[in-house]
Formats: structure tokens, sequence, C-alpha cells
């Protein structure tokens, strides 16, 4: 018995990681930048 | 003269701005089918309905139709096949790579766009808008951001897990979508994003409209989750019409015996960005400016610049990418 509880705690704690990662690391901010854009005026 | 008609099949997002383009112009009947009947009836109802010339019709009514526009989720080709065999013309915004692998395979004497959205689309529309700056092009990159739709969204989530085609120096080369990390810059407000391979038709429909470029590629962002759960069921109901999303079209080749790069983007939600473009689209086919047969934009035989005029003059602006000298 305690030996299930052990195991379901393991896998939350793996799981609730992956989705730590995921939810901090998932959208990326891009912090440098390069050039810029203007309008052409096109069309 | 008689009025044109124009059949527009799926109510979504795309099928609205379709709707709400072509009623704007004010010289034809639209006929608005979808599968299911009250979406169709309310998108009718919310522009007015018969008075203002757009009505509900079924599958038969939509087959009497001058153009038709597609703008529901793919398969297309099926559908197209069976319009054009009852002399309708036939602009479809799949955006589903097998399906418009099977469009650009058909043969027809009716006008039949395959193609005509955001990406692919207004990516062969800016493709040949940049090419009159080159003596010779020879690559085409495109990314994307975002989603239209919740269609869009599920597509975006099953491209991401296919298997995406690119040409490489003449030759077509399969890799995993979800490789191939690329950071690419969109206008602001949407800025910089990874972007990877995706199982998009972008390249199929580039590399016909520009037989002499040699290396294509298409990508669309992604987070890492977004990569991690693309092989799985999507979690969670798609949105149902995503942000501001961007398109950007790189092109590189020839100019004066040097080398050129230029670099346009556009920064709107893609589900208008698609319907400005099918609507273009559909007029041009409506005034007979199209010939018979199966096209795609960018291709020389397709008013582009008649067909990105009238997107641009929706407010869509097109912005030029201005990089470091190392770019």
């Amino acid at each position: 018995m305690f030996s299930l509880f052990r195991r379901v705690l393991l896998v939350l704690s793996v799981a609730g990681a992956v989705a730590g990662v995921l939810r901090l690391k998932g959208n990326t901010k891009v912090t440098t930048k390069q050039g810029g854009w203007r309008d052409t005026g096109a069309g | 003269m008689p009025q044109a008609v124009i059949g527009i099949i799926g109510a979504g997002r795309v099928g609205t701005t379709v709707a709400r383009r072509l009623l704007a112009r004010r010289d034809s009947e639209i006929v608005v089918y979808d599968a299911n009947p009250v979406v169709a009836r309310r998108l009718v109802e919310s522009l007015g309905g018969r008075r203002q010339g757009i009505v509900v019709g079924d599958q038969d009514r939509i087959r009497t139709c001058t153009v038709v526009v597609i703008a529901c989720p793919a398969p297309h080709a099926r559908a197209v096949e069976k319009l054009a065999m009852r002399g309708c013309n036939v602009v479809s915004t799949s955006d589903d790579a097998d399906d418009v692998r099977d469009l650009l395979e058909l043969d027809t004497s009716t006008s039949v766009i395959a193609g005509a959205a955001a990406s692919p689309g207004l990516t062969g529309l800016i493709s040949r808008h940049l090419a009159a700056k080159f003596d010779e092009v020879d690559e085409i990159h495109v990314a994307s951001h975002g989603t239209g739709g919740p269609a869009c969204a599920q597509q975006h989530h099953r491209a991401l897990a296919g298997t995406s085609i690119g040409l490489h120096d003449g030759t077509w080369l399969k890799r995993p979508a979800g490789s191939g990390r690329e950071l690419c810059w969109f206008p602001d407000p949407v800025g910089g994003h990874d972007c990877y391979r995706s199982e998009s038709p972008d390249p199929m429909v580039l590399s016909r409209a520009f037989p002499s470029a040699l290396r294509i590629t298409a990508r669309v962002s992604a987070t890492r989750r977004d990569r991690l759960t693309s092989r799985l069921p999507m979690l969670t109901p798609p949105h149902p019409e995503g942000g501001l999303g961007a398109v950007r079209v790189e092109v590189r080749g020839w100019r004066a015996d040097q080398r050129h790069v230029e670099v346009i983007g556009v920064a709107e939600r893609l589900a208008r960005l698609a319907g400005l473009v099918a609507a273009a689209c559909a007029v041009a086919v409506e005034q007979g400016k199209i010939s018979g047969g199966v096209h795609v934009l960018g291709s020389t035989q397709v008013p582009n610049d008649v067909i990105l005029g009238a997107v641009t003059a929706e407010g869509i602006r097109l912005q030029e990418f201005i990089g470091t000298s190392s770019l």
C-alpha cells in the first residue's frame, strides 16, 4: 500500500515538474532585436 | 446583365470575412452554405439577410453559383472536382498539404485557385511582388505565426506532427515537422518567434508559381508545448479565433550580379488575411481575369497585383524588414 502511495507521489511529482517547465519555458520571449520594419506603401 | 452569384461554403471565421468583403461590393448575390445550418443562418442574419443580397442555400443551390469560395475545413479536392464538373469556378482556402496536392493535380476547364488563404495564398502574392525587384529569384522562405479559427488551429496542430516538405537545390526533401528551429522576426507587435518546419503546402504552391526557385521552405511558429503535444489529440479545445498573427516572406536571388535579399511581413489576424485573399480571388475570377485550369497565387497566369491591391485596400499593411548589413 505504501509502495503504491510512493509510486503515485513520484508520478505526480514528475508530471508537475514537466508541466512547470512547459509553463515557464513554453513561451520564450526574445529580447535581442536586429533591424526593424517599415511600411512599403505597396499594393 | 444578370447579377453574378457567389457561393461560400463554410460560415466560420474565413467564410465570414469573405461574405463581408463580397457584400461590401454590392454587385453580386451571396449564397452561404454550412454543414451546420444554424451557423450559416446566423451569419446571413448578422449581415442583413435577403434584403442585403445574402441568403442561406443548400448544396444544390451552391452548384448553380458562378464562383464558389470553399472556406470550410479541408479536404476540398473532391468538392472542387464536383463543382468544376458542374461548371463552377472555385476558390479553395485549403492549407492541408495532401489536399492541395490533390487540387493541383485536378484537370478542369473552369477556373480553380488552390491555396487562396494566408499561407499559402498571400505568401505567393508577396513573393511575386518581391520578385519584381530581382533579376532572378532562387530562394523563397516563408513563415507564419498564429492561427485563424478552430479548424485552422487544428490544422496547425496536425501540421507540427506530420512530415514537412521543402525544396533544396531542386530536390524535394522530407523532414519531420517540428524540427529545424529558426528565429523569425515578424512585424510589430508580433516580434520574434521560434519557427519550425511543418507539413505546409506552401513549398508545393510556391514551386508551381516560381519553377526556377531552387530552395523553398515553410515554417510555422510553435512553443515547446505545441511541439511536445503535437502527436497527441488537442488537449484543450481551440480558441474561437487566434489573436494577432503574422506572415513573413523572405526572397533571395540575384540583382545586378549581386546576391540580394528582400523580406516583407504582414501582422494581422490570419482568418482575416485568408478571407480577404479568398474574396479578392473570387472577384478576379468572377470578372473573368483568370483563365480556366488550376492556378496558384504568385503564378504569372494570375493578376497578382490586382489581388494584392484589393487586399491592401482593406487596410492590410505590407512591411519590409530593414535588417542589419549582415542579413
